[in-house]
């Protein structure tokens, strides 16, 4: 209840017959009756109004303390291996997580086919699809599909925007106006595409080495002798992820969406080879290979693991040394695109 | 005192190969609110680029926060809040993770930095809106989103390079509200580019004023209009005869039509303008002292100065022979 202060005194209100008939009149009459009510203080029930704030800013300081370098650069990795599993972090698309899910699927046909070859015991099953020399190249360098169909494919989708979308979206200057550097940034953004390739590549590569032991009962003999085999396939697979991200994320440094990076790295890894097949068929040469950076990686791979070579006019040192000028180049490039990128404006 | 500088250059000198881009800037950017102002080409982005210890300079020597931009970049960037004039976000991303985000870019732990990033949100003014996704935010709520990841680490300095672009008045008026706040009880320092004088005006209480790579001027905004206080008057019938009197009074006038400036010299100025209409039989309909605009002041400044360092304590000295001293010859400067 608030009060509204003493009533004025009414005026004393004349009823007569000229007198007309007002809202005015017929409320003094109401109100002010001059029977001794003058000296009465009107109370009203309504609340009085008031500015209320429904939001009040206010800055709220905070004390806590910066970790460093090493917890800097893994966010950034974290940022970019989490948005492939969960909401918050990198947005990948939903086209890309399938298709990383159907390769690693796809990417595990020799273990499902081991164990089936194991559980069964059909020896003839298991000579096609156990371990072996020539199974263990295949898995990470065969060209169809593994290389016509999944890597490149999936190299393509990841280097697509990880660069080319902090130009594009001016989301670099988020990282260098803070602590981080442009070595720490690019390591980052390479190893985080490595590590995703690694998950499908040599995460079932160690599966289906693994598989081959726990279904047929391998013993350490057969360990000891495969073992070598086994890192050499390793240390492929470890040269083709390196390859196809250093090539991609080149491209995607020098590019400004998605499309032009994936579709350039599919040209380059597709197109080369496809070229060179075509020189090799018509004029019986095989020097083209060298352009072709699966030729070469498939090329020393062979020299590695030991399999049978297909390419057999040259050294496989030729393609060896043709993938370190490759993968100088494309780190050059890359090196020197990123230290260009703004903060200021892009 | 030095103490209560947060930036401070001596000759500071920046060249990209024979091109000039910061030309010995001798600063000193005390706490508070901050105004950069200076034309496209000025330096504006060097400069800050170079506090922020990007890039390296070519000659002289500069502290941001007590840190050498030399030598201290990363610290420096630890400490400070930057938020960028383009857009720097991702628009496929929530806002509450994209500030999450830009957190733990300065090393903050992923639980403390969603935490923190729920705090600015709010106090920008995107509680309700944080978990939408960027690309769907209007320019005002993008800005906003920028200020959040910039204080998300409660920065002793913001950097906000345009923070008004491109923004409607409720939104602009706004982030200046919330740059005011920022400073006011926050007690933070500002250093605010742009090219809004009314905005700079309403947030900062300094300016520095880059023209050409070089400091054309930098001081109090409060001194600056200070001394360039005028009378306008209002004039109705005789404006030409008021004129020409006033003029051979000694008074220096600036006419637009009815309307007239006198610059405020003296403390009887009001009294000689009134002798003047009553002189010549001119009613003056209309007195009050004209307050200059920062913006009146800018353009005034880059139309008159030349190209050697001024600062404002110049320019107070002597306001009309300074702004002459460096002007080229044909804009009345040179050898004075």
């Amino acid at each position: 209840m608030s009060e509204l202060g003493e009533v004025p005194k009414p005026m004393p209100v004349e009823f007569a017959a000229e007198a007309p008939v007002t809202g005015k009149v017929r409320l003094d009459a109401a109100w002010g009756s001059t029977e001794g009510d003058e000296d009465l203080t009107a109370a009203s029930t309504t609340v009085g109004k008031s500015d209320g704030q429904i939001f009040k800013q206010q800055y709220k300081q905070w004390n806590g303390e910066l970790n460093p370098r090493w917890m800097r650069n893994w966010a950034i990795l974290r940022h970019h291996l989490l948005g492939i599993f969960k909401k918050g972090h990198r947005p990948w698309g939903i086209p890309i997580r399938l298709y990383l899910l159907v390769v690693f699927v796809a990417s595990l046909s020799d273990v499902g086919m081991t164990l089936v070859s194991g559980l069964i015991g059909d020896s003839g099953l298991h000579s096609v699809w156990g371990v072996s020399r020539d199974n263990l190249y295949a898995h990470v360098l065969g060209f169809f599909p593994r290389n016509m169909l999944y890597y490149p494919v999936v190299a393509a989708l990841l280097v697509g925007g990880v660069i080319s979308e902090d130009r594009q979206h001016g989301t670099s200057a988020l990282y260098f106006s803070r602590p981080i550097t442009r070595f720490d940034y690019v390591a980052m953004k390479f190893i985080s595409v490595a590590m995703i390739q690694g998950i499908l590549i040599l995460v079932t590569l160690a599966l289906y080495y693994f598989a081959e032991i726990a279904t047929m009962g391998r013993g350490w003999a057969w360990i000891i002798d495969t073992f070598p085999l086994f890192l050499a396939t390793v240390f492929s697979a470890l040269l083709l992820i390196f390859t196809y991200t250093s090539i991609g994320l080149s491209l995607s440094s020098v590019s400004n969406g998605k499309f032009f990076p994936g579709i350039a790295l599919l040209s380059i890894i597709l197109g080369t080879k496809v070229l060179a097949f075509i020189s090799s068929n018509l004029f019986d040469r095989e020097i083209l290979y060298l352009l072709s950076p699966y030729d070469c990686l498939a090329h020393v791979g062979q020299a590695i693991i030991g399999t049978q070579p297909t390419y057999d006019q040259y050294s496989w040192t030729w393609s060896l040394a043709s993938l370190v000028a490759m993968n100088g180049i494309a780190l050059y490039v890359l090196s020197t695109r990123v230290s260009s990128m703004e903060v200021t404006r892009e | 005192m030095q103490d209560d500088l947060i930036i401070k250059t001596t000759d500071l000198t920046k060249s990209y190969g024979p091109h000039v881009a910061l030309s010995k800037l001798n600063l000193s950017v005390p706490k508070g609110a901050t105004g950069l102002l200076g034309p496209n080409g000025a330096g504006k982005s060097t400069f800050l680029k170079t506090i922020l210890g990007l890039v390296q300079t070519t000659e002289g020597e500069g502290t941001v926060l007590g840190l050498d931009i030399r030598t201290q970049g990363d610290e420096i960037r630890s400490r400070i809040g930057y938020m960028p004039e383009y857009d720097s976000l991702n628009p496929d991303m929530e806002a509450i993770h994209q500030v999450r985000y830009s957190g733990e870019l300065l090393g903050m732990n992923p639980t403390i930095a969603l935490a923190r990033a729920h705090e600015t949100l709010q106090y920008v003014g995107l509680g309700e809106q944080r978990y939408r996704n960027i690309g769907s935010y209007s320019t005002g709520m993008k800005q906003a989103t920028k200020l959040a990841c910039a204080l998300i680490h409660d920065p002793e300095l913001i950097i906000a390079d345009e923070p008004s672009n491109g923004l409607d008045i409720s939104a602009r008026n706004y982030m200046i509200e919330t740059l005011t706040n920022t400073v006011k009880t926050g007690n933070r320092s500002v250093l605010m580019a742009s090219h809004l004088m009314d905005d700079v005006e309403r947030v900062c209480d300094n300016f520095i004023l880059l023209h050409k790579g070089k400091l054309a001027a930098q001081g109090r905004i409060e001194d600056l209009k200070a001394f360039d206080r005028e009378i306008e008057i209002h004039v109705w019938g005789g404006a030409s005869r008021l004129e020409d009197a006033m003029t051979a009074k000694g008074m220096s006038v600036r006419r637009e039509g009815r309307v007239m400036r006198i610059l405020h010299e003296q403390e009887d100025t009001t009294t000689h303008i009134l002798q003047c209409a009553a002189d010549v039989g001119a009613q003056i309909r209309r007195m009050h002292e004209y307050e200059a605009s920062l913006e009146d002041l800018f353009l005034s400044i880059m139309e008159n100065l030349g190209y050697e360092v001024k600062s404002s304590e110049d320019l107070l000295a002597s306001p009309v022979q300074a702004r002459k001293v460096d002007a080229p010859e044909h804009m009345g400067g040179g050898s004075s």
